[in-house]
């Protein structure tokens, strides 16, 4: 096919209802894609980005996955849907053969039941009875397409996060479709792996095929764009947390960029989340700069307005904020923290120390194929103070993750001793050095387990609190992250945004010496951004030694008192 | 142009009734090798003619274990195919974690039920049935049980189809039954290809029965009879449980769970087509 | 309990289907015979297959772990109780041990170990892709294939995820006590997000599948190709029909008094 013969598509969505909800996920909203161009949907977590990706692809369809009234027209074929019996059914497989549909987790693409790549991308090929020699020929010419002719015979599990990005676009365009849906391409790749999707997607756009991007941020990408269109998820929670999603705004990248729209989607801006420091929180929530006309621009940022040393420190002893952490009414404290003070390193002891901690992973039956030499840690001494934030930074595999499971042992260093408030932590359970260290990590799916999200935030904190204060906490908890209103919904009913930020509320609850943070600005919007931001410029405030490990140098050093470097096994001050 | 059509239309009439054809034909083949093997059981099991029955209890109940999967599977919508490996894998990995709380009981059908109480007893029954087949692939003699555990799969859907899912206390009651007919159907595979049960515990029971003279299978059976009712009753409630721990945008894409209204509380806002 | 069956040393030579049809018709012909002496040989020939192969240090175990406690039950129930026996060797009260119970655990115990060895030693040398390719290329409903390579798959998964779970749960503050119902407390939370976890991967990968057009109903094709050589047809015929008439030969041989045949 030639770009001349390309079709367009077209939805118009009245309303999208999931089976079993009162509110639609999605209503209001109109979508043309033409050939050759790119469309960018942003929105923050919970718009309904992903659930309109699916629909235009036919991954939803009516009837089957909830009611949806409106249309789809893809070249002259128009579909029109009312929410009744008699309404079309989309034959998934002919419809995503036109429009395909690459989602946000890449493994989700795969069969998961092919040995190789090349059987992989073959799989679409085999299902609709592609002749073999047609079918060697496409996979050859998709693999040089995506970058993958020298990963064919890989085991799909074992490729990195940016060749499973490349070979679920390859499965996507391998049946040559006109329009190609990615759902947040370039989310969790690292710089080169995004250079390579961004550089696949202009050949595709080249070749004629009409690309829709949808994105939480306004990136270099979305400034390619020839059409933003801004979905919305609404800040009010009908007390299920679910929002629904509708276009508040569309028109080129220059019209929009820094538009009210923008910002109250919850869209993060080109220079991604590093936009605010520890005492310049209130602002940043809301105001201006964070998605400015500076999205095709150059920074206008002044790191040296915002850093961590104009602030004075002042010797605030642990004693004394243990019984203060979260005040009477700590949502009050919320719109302005104020400065935040560091205590000088006094008599007493820091609230977290490693001393000459070393540790390799070879030891680890489960880790076999790792060289028994592979010290991910070597002589790592660190010592963090009540009230202090240290960034630890460091290139991917650099053993970030490894160092912070030592803090409350789930990983027990080889060589050398933590301390935490003063005390070793050699031979105690995690479950009760967790009364003292706060642990938020990647997956905060892993980490939720209750039926609402209030008995989430509450959970375990009658032992540490009593039943008569446990409740108080957790929904004081939960309104430092900004998640008042959502206490009767299902955690998993939450954006994904909203879910790292309960997560982190179940963290803070139980009012821990140190909190560590695993890449906290992973998935957050800039709504969530912001209220991380607050929550832990408060915690900090009230004596919380934290300790965030982080892939994004910029954000490190805006939000820090002091941005240490992983490299080597070992940590240095940079 | 000659392009496949972008919409589909309902599947026709006459695929359904060779389907249900397979079905019963399935079911039969079960029950029919089983009165057999209960009218025929050898007197004298020990001059070899255990290989006999060993043999027809294969056969027959293999038989209509894939007479079940080749007429469900087919028409099986993606979305419930995709459930059985998470079935399979729930089944052997819960079962594993029961297994570290030291409770008497093998709860090995945890996914099954869940699967069946959220997608129907055609889906329960397919992933009983293929569930063994494929778990074979790690322990062979879980292959004989095939028509059992789909039979348990089975009448878990029928028992979510019938609303026992809507109230806590009915899943368990619904269990016990479920355990009494799927205890009694396996007892002959027990008995005549394996000759008795794997597990001292179980072993026992039956020795005491073999001990007071009962024959092999009349043993196996009653063993059966006190075992599995309480280890399905069991299985049920944590299906159950985990049925309603599960948020309503998950249990409400399964049409099962619309349609028959399957879970309490969580009736839906409109009324469905 | 992860087998790796995706990396071997060495391919097998054997077409997928020659080897299952090998270890079927190898059981039923043990279990039609009912002879103790060829279910030792034939249990001996899987292992010596197991050696040969590079396999036995899996098969082993794996079959230890399932005979052994069959076994050993047998030994017990039928050593000890068997009311059909008449040469009593030994009594102890209730308790007797016959020569014809003794001889009904040996026959039924090698019989078991037989068809486990055999079963396990296809799986253990097979190749999985290739099984699914030719179950494929032969009309068997593709879902099939489908939930057996993505068990296969499932199995690690779920064991890396679990374990997450469990770090994660342990960082909130979970102590697993030794009681009973602390640890089904927390058996409960640990299941929650593994089964919601697993449940929303599956839909979004049923519509992926979908999407890719697994769900049509039309012809197929396959992108591997598994060799099936003419020898080895001829030998799953002569194998099947061995097996056939081994099982029609039981038939006869013992066919139920009073049933009309």
């Amino acid at each position: 096919m030639t770009a001349t013969t390309r079709t367009a598509l077209q939805i118009r969505i009245e309303a999208f209802t999931f089976h079993g909800e009162n509110t639609p996920v999605l209503s209001g909203a109109t979508v043309s894609v033409a050939p050759g161009s790119l469309t960018a949907v942003l929105g923050g977590s919970g718009s309904g980005k992903s659930t309109l990706g699916k629909l235009m692809a036919g991954w939803l369809w009516a009837g089957h996955a909830g009611e949806f009234r409106g249309s789809l027209e893809l070249g002259d074929t128009l579909l029109e849907f009312r929410g009744a019996p008699d309404d079309p059914r989309i034959n998934p497989a002919e419809w995503s053969r036109r429009v395909a549909f690459v989602p946000q987790d890449a493994a989700a693409m795969l069969s998961s039941v092919r040995a190789t790549v090349a059987e992989e991308l073959a799989f679409g090929l085999e299902n609709r009875a592609t002749p073999r020699d047609d079918m060697l020929r496409a996979v050859e010419r998709t693999a040089a397409r995506t970058g993958l002719s020298d990963l064919l015979d890989r085991d799909p599990a074992t490729l990195s996060g940016g060749e499973l990005r490349r070979l679920a676009m390859g499965c996507a365009v391998i049946t040559e479709p006109d329009i190609l849906i990615l759902d947040e391409p370039l989310a969790s790749l690292d710089a080169a792996g995004a250079a390579q999707v961004e550089d696949l997607i202009r050949s595709l756009r080249g070749a004629g095929t009409g690309v829709v991007l949808l994105s939480q941020a306004a990136d270099g990408l979305a400034a390619e764009a020839t059409h933003w269109i801004v979905l919305d998820g609404g800040r009010t929670v009908r007390g299920t947390g679910l929002d629904g999603g509708t276009v508040t705004a569309a028109g080129t990248p220059a019209q929009l960029a820094g538009s009210a729209e923008l910002q109250r989607a919850g869209v993060i801006g080109i220079r991604g989340p590093g936009v605010v420091g520890p005492g310049d929180v209130s602002p940043a929530a809301t105001g201006p700069g964070v998605v400015g006309p500076s999205v095709v621009g150059p920074s206008s940022i002044r790191p040296s307005a915002i850093r961590p040393s104009a602030i004075r420190p002042s010797a605030i002893r642990p004693s004394a904020i243990r019984t203060s952490v979260v005040g009477p009414n700590p949502a009050a404290g919320a719109r302005s923290p104020g400065p935040v003070p560091v205590p000088a390193p006094g008599p007493g002891p820091g609230s977290l120390e490693l001393r000459g901690v070393g540790f390799g992973y070879g030891a680890d039956a489960r880790r076999r194929g790792v060289p028994a030499q592979a010290r991910v840690l070597r002589d790592v001494d660190l010592a963090v103070n009540p009230g202090e934030i240290i960034a630890v930074t460091g290139p991917n595999g650099a053993g970030k993750s490894t160092l912070l499971r030592h803090f409350n042992g789930l990983l027990r260093p080889s060589e050398g001793d933590v301390r935490v408030c003063g005390r070793s932590i050699a031979g105690v359970p995690v479950g009760t050095v967790a009364a003292s260290i706060g642990l938020l990590f990647q997956h905060p799916r892993d980490q939720l387990f209750e039926r609402t999200v209030l008995r989430e935030a509450a959970f375990g904190l009658r032992q540490l609190f009593g039943k008569a204060e446990a409740e108080g906490k957790a929904r004081a908890a939960l309104a430092a992250v900004g998640l008042s209103g959502t206490e009767a919904a299902h955690p998993a009913d939450l954006s994904a945004s909203r879910q790292r930020l309960l997560a982190l509320a179940t963290v803070l609850a139980r009012e821990p010496a140190v909190l560590a943070l695993d890449e906290p600005t992973v998935g957050l919007d800039q709504h969530g951004l912001a209220a991380l931001q607050s929550a832990v410029v408060r915690a900090a405030a009230t004596g919380t030694a934290v300790v965030m490990v982080t892939h994004d140098l910029a954000y490190a050093r805006m939000n820090a008192h002091r941005v240490l470097e992983l490299k080597d096994g070992q940590l240095s001050r940079i | 142009m000659s392009q496949p059509a972008l919409t589909i239309t309902a599947p026709g009439q006459a695929a359904g009734r060779r389907r249900r054809l397979l079905e019963i034909a399935g079911a039969a083949a079960i029950a029919a090798t089983y009165i057999f093997l209960v009218l025929t059981q050898p007197a004298d099991i020990a001059n070899g003619p255990a290989s006999f029955s060993a043999l027809v209890a294969l056969g027959g109940f293999l038989l209509g274990a894939v007479l079940l999967i080749v007429a469900v599977l087919p028409v099986l919508p993606t979305s419930t195919v995709v459930l059985i490996p998470v079935a399979l894998v729930l089944n052997v990995v819960l079962g594993q974690l029961m297994g570290g709380t030291g409770l008497p009981f093998y709860i090995d059908a945890i996914g099954t039920v869940l699967i069946a109480v959220l997608a129907g007893p055609a889906a329960g029954a397919a992933t009983g049935a293929l569930s063994s087949i494929v778990w074979s692939f790690f322990n062979p003699t879980v292959l004989p049980f095939a028509a059992g555990a789909a039979l348990i799969g089975f009448l878990a859907g029928m028992a979510a189809r019938g609303g026992l899912f809507r109230r806590f206390y009915f899943a368990p009651i619904a269990g016990f039954v479920t355990g009494i007919l799927a205890g009694v159907v396996s007892a002959p595979i027990a008995a005549f290809v394996f000759g008795g049960t794997s597990g001292l515990g179980t072993g026992a029971i039956v020795s005491a029965f073999r001990a007071m003279g009962d024959t092999l299978l009349a043993a196996i059976t009653k063993q059966a009879l006190i075992s599995d009712p309480m280890d399905k009753a069991i299985v049920f409630a944590i299906a159950a449980l985990l049925a309603y721990a599960l948020p309503r945008r998950t249990t409400f894409q399964f049409p099962f769970v619309r349609r028959y209204r399957v879970l309490a509380g969580k009736a839906p806002a409109a009324p469905d087509a | 309990m992860t087998l790796g069956h995706r990396d071997y040393d060495m391919r097998p030579p054997l077409h997928p289907f020659t080897a299952l049809t090998a270890a079927a018709c190898a059981a039923v012909v043990t279990t039609a015979a009912a002879y103790s002496p060829l279910s030792v040989a034939v249990a001996l020939a899987a292992v010596f297959l197991a050696v040969r192969r590079g396999v036995a240090g899996r098969v082993l175990p794996a079959a230890a772990v399932i005979l052994a406690p069959l076994c050993l039950s047998l030994l017990v129930l039928h050593g000890l109780f068997f009311p059909e026996g008449q040469t009593v060797l030994a009594q102890w009260g209730p308790a007797r041990v016959t020569a014809e119970g003794l001889g009904f655990a040996l026959e039924l115990g090698t019989r078991n170990t037989a068809c486990v060895l055999v079963f396990l030693l296809f799986s253990f040398t097979v190749s999985v892709p290739d099984l699914v390719s030719a179950l494929a290329g032969r009309r068997i409903p593709p879902q099939f294939g489908f939930v057996l390579a993505s068990t296969l798959t499932l199995v690690p998964a779920v064991a890396v995820r679990l374990d997450r779970i469990r770090q994660a749960q342990e960082t909130r503050g979970m102590v697993v006590r030794r009681g009973l119902l602390s640890r089904l407390g927390a058996l409960r939370l640990q299941m929650v997000p593994l089964v919601l976890a697993l449940i929303d991967d599956a839909g979004s990968r049923a519509q992926a599948l979908d999407a890719r057009g697994f769900g049509s109903r039309g012809p197929r094709t396959s992108y591997r190709e598994v060799a099936d050589p003419p020898a080895q047809r001829r030998f799953r015929a002569a194998a099947l029909l061995f097996a056939a008439a081994a099982v029609v030969w039981r038939i006869v041989a013992s066919w139920p008094v009073g049933v009309p045949s």
